[in-house]
This record gives C-alpha cells, sequence and structure tokens, in this order.
C-alpha cells in the first residue's frame, strides 16, 4: 500500500504527528472557538437570568450590554402585559351569550338515549335477515 | 359577585367542583364565579398568542360558551381544563389566519396596548414585539407567551401543555433567539 504524500491531515504517515501550521502555533489558547468549561456564553447567561436561575448577568462585551439591555426592555413590557385583565364587558357579555338551557349531564354511553329514523330501522332488520340467511345456509351446506 | 381565592390547589379544585354542581343543578349564576376567577389569564393567553384584544376577546367568550355547555365532562382541574379549550381556540384561529394568508401587517387591528401617556419608544417596542411574535410557530409563540406574559412556571407550562419541562425550556430559548434576531438590530 502506498502512503498518501498528498495528505494533510497526517493520515499519509501513520504513527508520525502532523506537524503543526504556523497560524496554529502563533494562536493563543484563548482566542480559539472552543469553549472551556465552567464559562457560559451570552445567551446561555440571559436564558438562566430571564428562567430566573441565575442573577442579572454582568456585561462583558458592547453587544452584551446592548442584548441585555434590549432583554430588560422585553421583560418591563412583559411584566406590564401580565397585569392586563378582561375588559370589563367582556365578562357580562360571556354571562349573556350563556344558553338558557342548564348544561347536560354527561350520561356513559350505555345509557344515552338512541334516536333511530324508520330507515335506519329497516335498513339494520333487513340487514340483519340477511346476515342470519348467510349463516343459515353456510350451515345448510355443511 | 365576590370571588373567594382558595388557599391551596386541592381547595381551589373542590370549590370549583362545588360551583360546578351548583350550574349543573340549575345556577346558572354560579358560573360567572369561574369567569371572575379564570378569565384574566386566559385573556392574557389569547391576546398574547393572537395579538388582538377583538380577537382575544371573541375567543375567550366562545370558549366560555363551549365550557359551560360541556361542564359535565370536567374531569379534575378546571382551569387546566379550560385553558386547553382557549388554548386549542388561539390554534384554530392561527390556522384560519395563515390559510387566508392574512399577515399581521395586513390584520390592521389596534394593538390595545397604548395609553397616551406613555413614550413613543416603548409603544414603538410594544408595535414590534408583536410583530417578531407572530412570526414564531405557535408551539414557541405559546412557551414564550406562557413564560414571560402569563408568568407560569416551566412546570405549570407542562403541566397544562401535557409536555416535559425541558422541552419547554427548549422551546422558550428558541423563541428568544428568536426574537432577540429579529429585534436586535433596531433595539440592541
Amino acid at each position: 500500500m502506498l502512503d498518501n504524500l498528498n495528505a494533510r491531515d497526517g493520515s499519509g504517515d501513520a504513527g508520525r504527528e502532523r506537524p503543526r501550521r504556523a497560524s496554529e502555533i502563533a494562536q493563543p489558547l484563548s482566542d480559539r472557538e472552543v469553549p472551556l468549561a465552567g464559562t457560559a456564553t451570552t445567551s446561555e447567561m440571559i436564558n438562566r437570568w430571564l428562567d430566573g436561575e441565575a442573577p442579572e448577568p454582568a456585561a462583558l462585551s458592547a453587544d452584551s450590554t446592548r442584548q441585555i439591555d434590549l432583554w430588560r426592555r422585553i421583560e418591563e413590557e412583559s411584566e406590564r402585559r401580565r397585569h392586563l385583565v378582561t375588559p370589563a364587558h367582556v365578562k357580562a357579555q360571556i354571562m349573556a351569550a350563556l344558553p338558557t338551557d342548564v348544561p347536560a349531564m354527561a350520561l356513559p354511553w350505555w345509557k344515552k338515549s338512541i334516536h333511530v329514523s324508520p330507515v335506519v330501522a329497516l335498513a339494520a332488520a333487513a340487514g340483519l335477515v340477511a346476515l342470519g340467511a348467510a349463516i343459515g345456509n353456510s350451515m345448510r351446506i355443511r | 359577585m365576590k370571588t373567594t381565592v382558595p388557599a391551596s390547589p386541592t381547595d381551589q379544585l373542590e370549590v370549583d367542583q362545588d360551583i360546578i354542581s351548583r350550574v349543573l343543578a340549575g345556577n346558572r349564576d354560579a358560573f360567572s364565579v369561574l369567569i371572575n376567577r379564570y378569565s384574566d389569564p386566559l385573556y392574557r393567553h389569547a391576546l398574547g398568542m393572537t395579538g388582538s384584544p377583538d380577537v382575544a376577546e371573541d375567543i375567550l367568550q366562545m370558549s366560555f360558551i363551549k365550557a359551560y355547555q360541556h361542564l359535565a365532562e370536567v374531569r379534575g382541574r378546571f382551569d387546566a381544563w379550560v385553558f386547553r379549550i382557549v388554548a386549542n381556540g388561539c390554534k384554530d384561529w392561527l390556522k384560519n389566519i395563515r390559510r387566508t394568508h392574512l399577515s399581521y401587517d395586513e390584520d390592521d387591528q389596534p394593538s390595545g396596548y397604548s395609553t397616551p401617556d406613555e413614550e413613543l419608544d416603548r409603544t414603538e417596542l410594544r408595535s414590534d414585539l408583536d410583530k417578531a411574535l407572530m412570526t414564531l410557530a405557535p408551539s414557541l409563540r405559546e412557551a414564550f407567551v406562557m413564560k414571560h406574559v402569563e408568568g407560569r412556571s416551566y412546570e405549570e407550562m407542562a403541566d397544562l401543555l401535557g409536555t416535559t419541562v425541558g422541552a419547554l425550556k427548549m422551546r422558550v430559548h428558541r423563541a428568544r433567539e428568536a426574537l432577540q434576531a429579529l429585534l436586535e438590530e433596531k433595539y440592541a
């Protein structure tokens, strides 16, 4: 098997460590986009704050300051909406629109009355007669 | 009619069942106690979901009439049962409005939130928040409204919607992300 001489990931050179690029060596660990254990993103911190699981996060950057300020304003508006009440006329309207009949008591299906029209009753009787004849015929054949 | 505030959920359940029994026995006026007790959070839910006070009032009225007609079918908590009627009413309305291609901008309903003495930017945020909410998927909007506008706990939401706390947290977080993306250009 031939070695892949063009491989840039070191797969062609089994057992040998891929040489690091200059940019990787120069880049400090803190600048890489790898979340560090124990740190939360601004979005996570805001979610925890809004869920009441953490205090209001301290702004770490201009971006996070603006995001926190936006959510503070949305929360103010939500708080105001939380105190909205049903307009008084609506309750009166609902009472006026209720049917005058007392709500029907719920009965189990076997206790409910069944309304059958004459046509449906005739069709059901014909069906039963046909079913009986079919069973009778099958028994005679045996 | 004066509304008594029950001390615990068990008391509340008993009081509600007592009222329901009175209504079923023919005391129609007793139903107003249930309306007085539960209409406010239900109205806020309908308003948050539809963005229109007129539609919210209609949904609330239809839901209470439906609740009255089927009152004998209540098993367990009345508030959870009537909440489901309102929530379904909101979802049906949203389905219909999508079917008729009526967008929020075309629906020239008054926001119902503005008061003359409030600052212009607040009124603008209200309007923009309403518009942004209307762009969310109904399930995300429902979760956001229940958490932020109705101030419910995740446990209460899970109980009412028949889902898990984890799923609801995910919905609320996604709704926040979407709202932030829509509003931060202008406000952040």
